[in-house]
């Protein structure tokens, strides 16, 4: 009887993790394509009017906030990318000089152990209109400047860039060194052997050997700015106006404050579908890494 | 390529080997790029250091000398008066008895949601990799999608499920929100983490009489001590760190600090007292600091693990 047991407990071990998945996940995802059909508005409704069930969409497109959060959903995801770049430069750059490696890996990525709330509270305190950064460089005599940013409307998005950026270029770098470390090191002494350029080594045999890496990032990061959400709340609270609005802000807006749920059902579907279109290549590619991993071996 | 660098890497040796015995210590020369690139760095570093030195001194300042507008100036009298107030008295919402309670609200979410999250996922990653059950490759899929669904979508179906259970707007509410939404990815970690395990001690252990909780108890709990420290430090983090589930399910009564320290920040009414703000931004990001400092590199491997999954 114990060795039936011992054949039916992995099944049952998997029980747990398999109702959570099929109950908190599959089934709430669900759940809320359906409410997005319904009329609901603040509490849930189940009857779905057949002739209008696009209707929460239609609204969506028609309404300014949505649109502005999209077109900063781009904005952001574009300024972000930054964070790419500038990881790559810090890695290669600590990659080349062994020297203070660890104690500039460790300054660079501390902002990524703290709280995105923190890290709000803080560019929020720099861009203070009337005591931040601004005075000060009013106060050195370059009155012409104007850095707070957070105050107007045309710049709010720039500031929650940098936070982003300071925020989360440690990490880039961190996975760019991990990326560079596996690149064969006689790559560098045959290099100079040839005579190749610095500049033309990086850009026609680094970066290409390491684009899977680049690939990588680039999907983590769109992830992320997707789900921006705290450094928002932070920062600018959707504001001034609703210059700031992103589609993670959008939808706990439209079902906390405003209350609306099968519209605030609509925007979230929509977060999906944007977050699948990212998604998809990710499986793709660890697909076909995993096919190419599977040849070589 | 392939053939062009492997006569490069010959001809790289043999350049070293012949080369070694002119230039026997070329190492300490500092040439002029290093000295460009470690000025650049150091550049970059204290751009990654001026926020964190800004909240430090204007934590300790006062609001009189906050006032006068020198931002990077040091404090004229260091004081604790500000850390004082923000752990004691500050108010969140319409509550003003500082962020201890936040604190200890973090505390109470973090225990129970770590021993959840990790208890369900390690039993599942560990029966996904070592035990033949059926549909597991399927099964991977799904939750290696799970892993990335955006949690607007969840949000109200989770609301609606955690209210029917009464637990909606308590701190066991944010916490089994927290082991809910970790366990996809942390099965992920522990599973490929148990995978490379050889074939040979599985059977052995099998024969040996072993039964799937003997076997998890006695051979695989003892060998996982690494990666049960990555996984803890990421889900330490990442739990302290959390914000929207916080305020989503937290209700009135189980806000985490993050909540607290954000309803501060964003206060518009009355006269902002910014050093108060800044020493409650310290306290919050103190305890994920610490872990940092002590155990970068554990925290780098679980925050890479949990963003890639191998």
């Amino acid at each position: 009887m114990t060795f039936r047991w011992s054949r039916w407990s992995p099944q049952l071990a998997l029980v747990p993790a398999g109702l959570v998945t099929l109950v908190a996940f599959i089934g709430a995802i669900l759940w809320t394509i359906y409410l997005s059909l319904t009329r609901s508005r603040r509490l849930p409704e189940y009857e779905i009017d057949w002739s209008e069930w696009g209707r929460q969409y239609e609204r969506l497109f028609k309404d300014d906030a949505w649109m502005i959060s999209l077109q900063n959903l781009i904005v952001l995801g574009l300024g972000s990318a930054l964070a790419i770049v500038f990881g790559f430069i810090l890695a290669a750059m600590i990659d080349r000089e062994k020297r203070g490696e660890s104690l500039f890996r460790t300054v660079f990525l501390y902002p990524l152990a703290i709280s995105l709330i923190v890290t709000g509270a803080a560019w929020r305190w720099m861009f203070n209109p009337e005591l931040g950064v601004e005075h000060f460089i009013h106060s050195i005599g370059l009155t012409w400047v104007n850095a707070s940013w957070l105050a107007r409307p045309e710049t709010a998005m720039y500031g929650v860039i940098l936070a982003s950026v300071w925020q989360s270029a440690g990490f880039y770098m961190a996975l760019m060194l991990a990326g560079l470390k596996s690149i064969n090191s006689e790559i560098w002494s045959a290099a100079r052997l040839d005579g190749v350029g610095l500049f033309k080594l990086y850009t026609e045999i680094i970066i290409p050997m390491m684009k899977f890496t680049f690939v990588t990032c680039a999907i983590l990061l769109s992830l992320g700015v997707i789900k921006a959400y705290d450094v928002i709340v932070a920062m600018t609270n959707g504001g001034p106006g609703q210059s700031t609005y992103v589609p993670a802000y959008f939808t706990i807006q439209a079902l906390s404050a405003k209350g609306n749920l099968g519209f605030a059902s609509a925007a979230a579907v929509l977060m999906l579908v944007i977050t699948a279109a990212v998604f998809l290549p990710l499986v793709l590619l660890t697909a076909w890494q995993q096919r190419r991993s599977g040849a070589t071996r | 390529m392939n053939d062009m660098t492997a006569s490069h890497k010959a001809l790289g040796a043999e350049i070293a080997v012949r080369s070694a015995p002119y230039f026997p210590r070329k190492k300490k020369v500092i040439t002029g790029r290093s000295i460009a690139v470690i000025v650049f760095l150091s550049i970059c570093a204290l751009f990654f250091c001026v926020p964190l030195y800004v909240v430090i001194v204007t934590s300790f300042k006062t609001m009189d000398q906050i006032r006068e507008g020198a931002m990077f100036a040091l404090p004229n009298v260091w004081t604790l008066e500000a850390w004082d107030h923000a752990w004691n008295s500050a108010c969140s919402g319409t509550r003003c008895e500082g962020l201890k309670v936040g604190f200890w609200n973090s505390v109470a979410i973090l225990i129970p949601s770590l021993i959840l999250s990790i208890g369900l996922s390690i039993v599942t990653g560990y029966a996904l990799a070592l035990w033949n059950v059926k549909w597991a490759g399927p099964f991977l899929f799904i939750l290696f999608i799970c892993a990335f669904v955006p949690f607007q979508i969840i949000m109200f179906p989770l609301i609606s499920m955690t209210a029917s259970l009464k637990v909606y707007g308590s701190i066991w509410g944010v916490a089994i929100i927290h082991a809910i939404l970790a366990m996809p990815v942390l099965t992920l970690i522990f599973r490929n983490y148990y995978k490379d395990i050889p074939q040979e001690i599985m059977s052995a252990a099998v024969m040996d009489s072993g039964s799937f909780w003997k076997i998890f108890f006695e051979i695989i709990l003892p060998m996982s001590g690494n990666i049960l420290i990555v996984v803890l430090i990421l889900q330490i983090t990442s739990v302290w760190n959390d914000y929207l589930i916080g305020v989503t399910f937290g209700g009135m009564g189980g806000q985490p600090m993050t909540v607290n320290l954000a309803n501060l920040i964003t206060i518009s009414t009355g006269t902002v007292r910014y050093n108060d703000n800044m020493a409650a931004a310290l306290l919050t990001a103190i305890p994920p600091l610490v872990i940092y400092f002590f155990v970068g590199k554990l925290f780098v491997q679980g925050i890479t693990a949990g963003a890639i999954k191998g």
